[in-house]
Parts: structure tokens; C-alpha cells; sequence
């Protein structure tokens, strides 16, 4: 079992400060993390590694920073790890960056399994890993909450959908975008961090893949950020004052009705 | 000694010094400043009268009354004492320091922090962290806890092996002493021999002696890089031996906690966690800090090597945001989960010198197995300083629990003195340990500490019923 677990690394997000002008994040001196939904990808190919055999290979496309990321993959227990990582990437959107990370994909040869996390915390768009789907032409599944069973060509799991779980088949090579309910990351070992300082990461630039040049980095994103605002907060409270026993009694009668209204009691 | 009560003239006279809005004697507003983090139940005890004053003039007129009236006054932090120190055990005047929450100064080419008691420690750090500066002072409830209440009681923490505890970055003090007169000790100075060092007297009392008003403090160079390390052990005895190896070795971590099975389990179970705590018997969580990051990795890995060494089943590394939070919410999380699993229990304190940590957790073993309770242990292993719990059993009654449990706790305390250690660390003596130190105490030295209190309060206003009572 040939699996391939993307990853991102995102800024770490309990201590977020907002540059007021530009409205983009203060990313200076903000430490960075795995992206926390990707976690959960990483376990989930391990875990498969572990009841099934195979590889697990791990692939960011970031800064040379980035390799912090994937050698924390690989204290894991992930066993390679790849940073794709050129200036000419940088800038991307999620059309670019699916059509690069795809790309890489190609060039690793067969795989059986990509997992990824469903969105990153930063953008929080959740359409990378869709867009890889789409650029390999192999099915899909989001919202992946639970691995059900898993044979030599195909997988069966259990997606979070608005009002339940749905169960899917994929024939594969497949593409599963997962949420937290799927596992529980493991802590990298001190063994696990040896062996990831001692492994050297393969590293793939611009020239290393079959991409066109016209469709990767913010040249080739279509998306422009024409404006960026702050949302205004429209909910406005209810409240219900209560004075002396008949106040009171009002009081809970408005409260009430106020919650038969919005269908809550 | 005969307090007299607070009347309504007393409270018009507070009125007058602080503003009528700053002065409670609403029952339900009071309720709150009844109780510390001790059981309520037990514990607590409602004060005649809340004044939370915006100065230290204020703070002086209104001792000078207490005294003059002899009315005993309670002063208060944020409440998250684990002793009853703030609890107006007398009734009286709770003062509460509230609202003296400002900074006074920052002096950075001194590397001091001037502040008022009544500032959230936390907030301290948040102030100075971009000009690369930290207090390291760090007592576990510092999201909440107030830099007064850190000195009266000599907060220790989770970092106090490399950093030592409160009183070690106190410089100056600000203190309204119980005739009402505002005095500063200490200042800015590394060294001072300017006679008595009292504002090291003040650092831990309690709050008998006066009422810490501001308060300033060194600071240090923010460490930019850190290592935790969690490690896994098939016994307490194999994690607690390794303590003193890795001290020995030269590494200083910056702090070493210690948690049995009991603890990372509830705390687990309260977090919904899923460390693999069922095949560990107990685990040490290392923190290492310095400014290299390379340097603080090889430095954890070199004591993780030593915890395998000395048979530790599993290190793992948690060297980003993400896992050093997931390990330290356990450990920051045990007292709060054995409150909502079983609320009926004495949380101690005990400091026994390093080296005799081994030698401590088989009494426990011993007192858990003779009363029948369960006492997890956990706390900072690099001090010696343990948080064994006394829980009680939900199958023995109350009447048994309040008969066993000083039975239990002489035992506790007595085997911790003949290692040479005393009965808190950190948490300090108040209301909850005033009769055990009466019997731990060299009749010499408790008499020393009471010609003390005489010569400062000789009214015995100041915060009466604490540590040792006078009579």
C-alpha cells in the first residue's frame, strides 16, 4: 500500500495579530505548525501502513522552512518525506497549488492513497485536495471521518455529511480529504526524531516537475484578492429584563415564546 | 483576641475613602470573596464587608481604620489560593486588590517590571514579550492568579528548577503595613545589605504582615527555543529516580513534573486525550528552553537518553505549539479533572529535598493501601515538591473521611519531615494547614515567627488566623 499524505504548514493560530491596514495576518514571529486537520491524515496513513504494509510518503509544498514540518511527519512514523519547493511556487492559490502538488504526485509514480487534511487553517478553503483529485482524475472522497475497511483496490469509509455520516466505496488510487473524528495523531518519539534528523528529505523544484510555467505560483493563480474587509457582527442579543415576581413571570413568558419562535424549545 | 464588628458607621467611613461603588456588603456580591480554591464548604466564611480600593493611599486609610477600630482585614488576590489565605476567617474587611491592575513602569534598561498586586501575572509577559523579555516567575494558574497573591504566598511553578520561585525576582515592594504607613523595600539593586532584608520577609507571609501594594520585578531574556519531553515509566519509582541522574548531568530543564497513573489518567479522561497513559505506570514531562533551537533539541535529547537509560518505557518530543500544549494541558488539567471526578479531597503540597523523592512515594503507596483512599501524586519532581491528593472513598461516609484524614496527614506530614522536608512548598500554610505546622515546627522557630508578628501587628489586624494563631 503506497500511500502519500500532503501536508501544510500553517502559522500556529492562538496568538493571531491582524495587520489593520492591509488586513493580512502578522506572520512575523508567529511560530509555525502542521496544519492541525493534517495531523489527522498523517495517523491515518500510518495507521493503514501499520495494518496493511507499505509507504508513507509525505509531501508539503511550502519555503525551505517547511521541512521542519515533514521531518515532524516523519518522527511520526511516516517513512519519506518530499518538500516541493521552488520562489517560482510561491504566491499560489488552490488552482495552482492542486495543479503543482499533482504534478509532484505524478513524478513519486504509483501510488494507491492520498490523504490530506479536509482544509488548512490559514485559507480554510478546503479545495486542494479536491483539485488534486480533479488534476489525477481519481475519485474522491471529503469530510472523511472514519476508514471502514481497506483491500488492494478499493477502500470503503464513512464521510461526515450535514446530517449524518454517508458510507462510500472508492475504487483506487483514491483521494480522501479527512476530519478530526478519523483518528488521534500520535506524539513523534525521541527514536522518531533521530531517525528524522538523520533522513534527508527529497526536494523537487520547478525544473524537477513537468509543469507548465504559465500555470504555477501567483502568476498562474486566477484568483485575485481585490479587497480585503473585516465582516461586520449582525447578531444582536435579546434582552429580557425581569423586575419583582410579576416581572419575572413576564420575564420567562417572553423568554418562551422568544424560543418557541426560533424553534429551540 | 476581640475583633469589633463592622458597623454602618465603619462602612460610611470606607464609603468615604474608596467610593460608595467600592465598597460591597451585598450577601451575593460578598459570596464570591468567601472562599479561595479550598472547599467552600469547609473553608469558607463570609466577610462583614468587600472594599476593592484604587490606591495605596486608600489602601493605607482604610488599614489605619481597620487598626484604629480593630477590625480585622483580609487582603485578596484573584482567589485562586490553595490554602485559605485569602479567606476572612475573622469576618472583618476582605480587601480586595482588584482594581489596582496598572503597570507603573517598564525600565528596560534595568529589566524590571514595576506593577500593582493586583495585575494577572499572565499579563505581565503578554506586555513585555516583543522587547524579548519575560518574568519567569510562572505559578500554574497564571492566566488568573495576581502578582500580590504570588507573593504573599512565594509562588513556585512549573519552572521554578531553572528559574526559581517568585521570591527570587521580586526586587522592590510597596507595602502598607498594618499601622496604615506605606514603606518600600528593596528597590532596583542586585545587591543590598542595607540592613534586615524585609522585603524577603514579606515574599511568602501570607499577607500577615501587610498589604503588598505594587511590586518590582527583574526580568529575563525570553527564551526563543523549547523541548518538552514526555516520558513514559512502568513505575513511579523508575520515573522519580531518573531526577536526580538528569540533574546531576548538567542540563538544567526548566522544569520536571511528575504525574502517577491515577493523575495523567483523570486528567486524560477530563481532556478526552488518548495519551497511551494505560501501559505507564507514571511520566515526567521535561521542558528544556534556551535561544538555540539545535542546542535545546540535542540538550532533550541527551535527557531523553538518560530516561531510556534508566528504563523509561517511551519518550516522545514535543517541540512545536501544537504538542506542548497537548502534554501540558494534562498536567495543567489533573487538579481541575479530580475536582469534577471526586470534589471531596485534600490536595497537598509536600517538598522533601530532591534526592529523597524516592523515598516519599512508597509512604504513599503505604497511607493509600492503610486508609483505604486513593491519593494520586503529581507535581514538580524537580523541586521535590509534590501535589500528593488525598481522595476520598465515595464508599466511606463524610464522618469517616473528616476522622481518617488528620490521621492520614500526620502520617503524610511526619514521614515527609524525617526526609527533611515541610509541609508546603508552594501553596502555603493559611487555614488548611495552621494545625499541622504547629506540630512540624521547632517550638524555637514558630516563636521567632511570633515575635515577628507581634512587633509588626501587634493589633493583630492584619489578615488574623493564618499560618499560626498568636494566643
Amino acid at each position: 500500500m503506497d500511500i502519500i499524505v500532503l501536508i501544510k504548514q500553517v502559522p500556529e493560530t492562538s496568538d493571531v495579530k491582524m495587520d489593520k491596514d492591509t488586513g493580512t495576518m502578522i506572520r512575523e514571529g508567529v511560530a509555525s505548525v502542521i496544519n492541525p486537520l493534517d495531523l489527522y491524515a498523517i495517523e491515518t496513513g500510518i495507521m493503514l501502513k501499520e495494518q496493511h504494509g507499505g509507504c508513507v510518503t509525505v509531501c508539503t509544498m511550502g519555503p525551505p522552512a517547511a521541512a521542519k514540518a515533514l521531518k515532524e511527519a516523519i518522527a511520526m512514523g511516516c517513512d519519506e518525506g518530499v518538500l516541493i519547493t521552488d520562489k517560482k511556487f510561491a504566491g499560489a492559490d488552490t488552482w495552482a497549488t492542486s495543479y503543482t502538488l499533482a504534478a509532484a504526485i505524478k513524478q513519486l509514480g504509483e501510488f494507491d492513497l492520498i490523504l490530506a487534511g479536509e482544509r488548512a487553517t490559514d485559507g480554510d478553503t478546503g479545495q486542494v485536495g479536491p483539485g488534486i483529485a480533479a488534476w489525477l482524475n481519481v475519485p474522491l472522497a471529503t469530510y472523511v471521518s472514519k476508514i471502514e475497511s481497506l483491500s488492494a483496490d478499493s477502500i470503503i469509509i464513512e464521510r461526515l455529511v450535514e446530517e449524518g455520516y454517508q458510507g462510500l466505496q472508492l475504487p483506487l488510487p483514491a483521494l480522501l480529504t479527512v476530519v478530526k473524528e478519523v483518528s488521534t495523531p500520535r506524539l513523534p518519539t525521541l527514536r522518531g526524531k533521530k531517525k528524522a534528523r538523520a533522513y534527508t528529505l527529497r526536494a523537487m523544484s520547478a525544473s524537477d516537475l513537468a509543469v507548465d510555467e504559465a500555470k504555477i505560483g501567483l502568476k498562474g493563480s486566477p484568483t485575485k484578492v481585490v479587497k480585503i474587509g473585516y465582516p461586520k457582527v449582525t447578531r444582536g442579543g435579546v434582552v429580557v429584563k425581569a423586575a419583582g415576581e410579576q416581572g419575572l413571570s413576564n420575564a420567562v413568558d417572553s423568554l418562551l415564546e422568544f424560543l418557541q419562535e426560533k424553534k429551540l424549545v | 483576641m476581640r475583633y469589633n464588628p463592622v458597623t454602618s458607621k465603619i462602612v460610611e467611613e470606607l464609603k468615604q475613602i474608596a467610593g460608595a461603588k467600592n465598597v460591597i456588603t451585598d450577601v451575593e456580591r460578598m459570596e464570591a470573596y468567601s472562599h479561595d480554591e479550598t472547599n467552600k464548604e469547609e473553608y469558607g466564611r463570609m466577610p462583614e464587608v468587600v472594599v476593592t480600593p484604587n490606591s495605596t493611599a486608600e489602601i493605607a486609610a482604610i488599614v489605619k481604620l481597620a487598626n484604629r477600630e480593630l477590625i480585622p482585614i483580609t487582603p485578596r488576590g484573584a482567589g485562586s489560593g490553595l490554602s485559605g489565605g485569602a479567606i476572612p476567617v475573622h469576618g472583618g474587611i476582605l480587601l480586595s486588590v482588584e482594581k489596582m491592575n496598572k503597570v507603573l513602569e517598564i525600565d528596560y534598561a534595568n529589566m524590571t517590571i514595576s506593577a500593582q498586586a493586583g495585575i494577572v501575572t499572565n499579563d505581565i509577559n503578554a506586555l513585555i514579550k516583543d522587547k524579548g523579555l519575560f518574568y519567569a516567575g510562572y505559578p500554574m494558574s497564571l492566566e488568573t492568579c495576581f502578582l500580590g497573591g504570588n507573593i504573599a504566598e512565594n509562588a513556585g511553578g512549573g519552572k521554578a528548577v531553572k528559574y526559581g520561585v517568585t521570591g527570587r525576582h521580586v526586587m522592590g515592594l510597596e507595602l502598607v503595613t498594618p499601622q496604615g504607613d506605606v514603606v518600600h523595600l528593596g528597590g532596583k539593586l542586585t545587591k543590598d545589605v542595607t540592613g534586615y532584608d524585609l522585603k524577603q520577609l514579606i515574599v511568602g507571609s501570607e499577607g500577615t504582615l501587610g498589604i503588598v501594594t505594587s511590586a518590582t520585578l527583574k526580568l529575563t531574556g525570553l527564551p526563543t527555543a523549547k523541548s518538552n519531553l514526555l516520558v513514559l515509566y512502568k513505575t513511579p519509582k523508575d520515573a522519580i529516580d531518573t531526577v536526580p541522574v538528569v540533574m546531576a548531568k548538567g542540563t538544567i530543564p526548566t522544569g520536571i513534573e511528575f504525574m502517577d497513573k491515577l493523575s495523567v489518567q483523570t486528567s486524560c479522561e477530563y481532556l478526552n486525550e488518548s495519551l497511551p497513559y494505560q501501559q505507564a505506570g507514571a511520566m515526567l514531562l521535561f521542558e528544556i528552553d534556551g535561544t538555540n533551537q539545535e542546542q535545546v533539541d540535542l540538550e532533550a535529547e541527551l535527557v531523553g537518553d538518560l530516561c531510556m537509560e534508566k528504563g523509561a518505557i517511551e519518550v516522545y518530543v514535543a517541540d512545536n505549539y501544537t504538542t506542548q500544549e497537548r502534554i501540558w494541558s494534562v498536567r495543567r488539567n489533573i487538579a481541575e479533572a479530580f475536582k469534577v471526578v471526586s470534589p471531596v479531597q485534600s490536595l497537598e503540597d509536600i517538598v522533601v529535598p530532591i534526592a529523597s523523592i524516592p523515598d516519599i512515594i512508597p509512604e504513599l503507596e503505604r497511607l493509600s493501601a492503610k486508609y483505604d483512599i486513593k491519593i494520586p501524586c503529581y507535581g514538580h519532581a524537580g523541586d521535590g515538591n509534590l501535589h500528593a491528593t488525598l481522595v476520598k472513598n465515595p464508599a466511606h461516609t463524610m464522618e469517616y473521611w473528616r476522622e481518617m484524614l488528620p490521621q492520614a496527614l500526620r502520617e503524610l506530614y511526619a514521614a515527609t519531615k524525617a526526609l527533611g522536608g515541610k509541609i508546603s512548598g508552594e501553596h502555603g500554610i493559611g487555614v488548611k494547614r495552621k494545625a499541622y505546622m504547629l506540630e512540624n515546627m521547632d517550638p524555637a522557630e514558630l516563636g521567632l515567627m511570633k515575635a515577628i508578628k507581634q512587633a509588626w501587628d501587634p493589633n493583630q489586624i492584619m489578615n488574623p488566623g493564618k499560618i499560626f494563631d498568636m494566643a
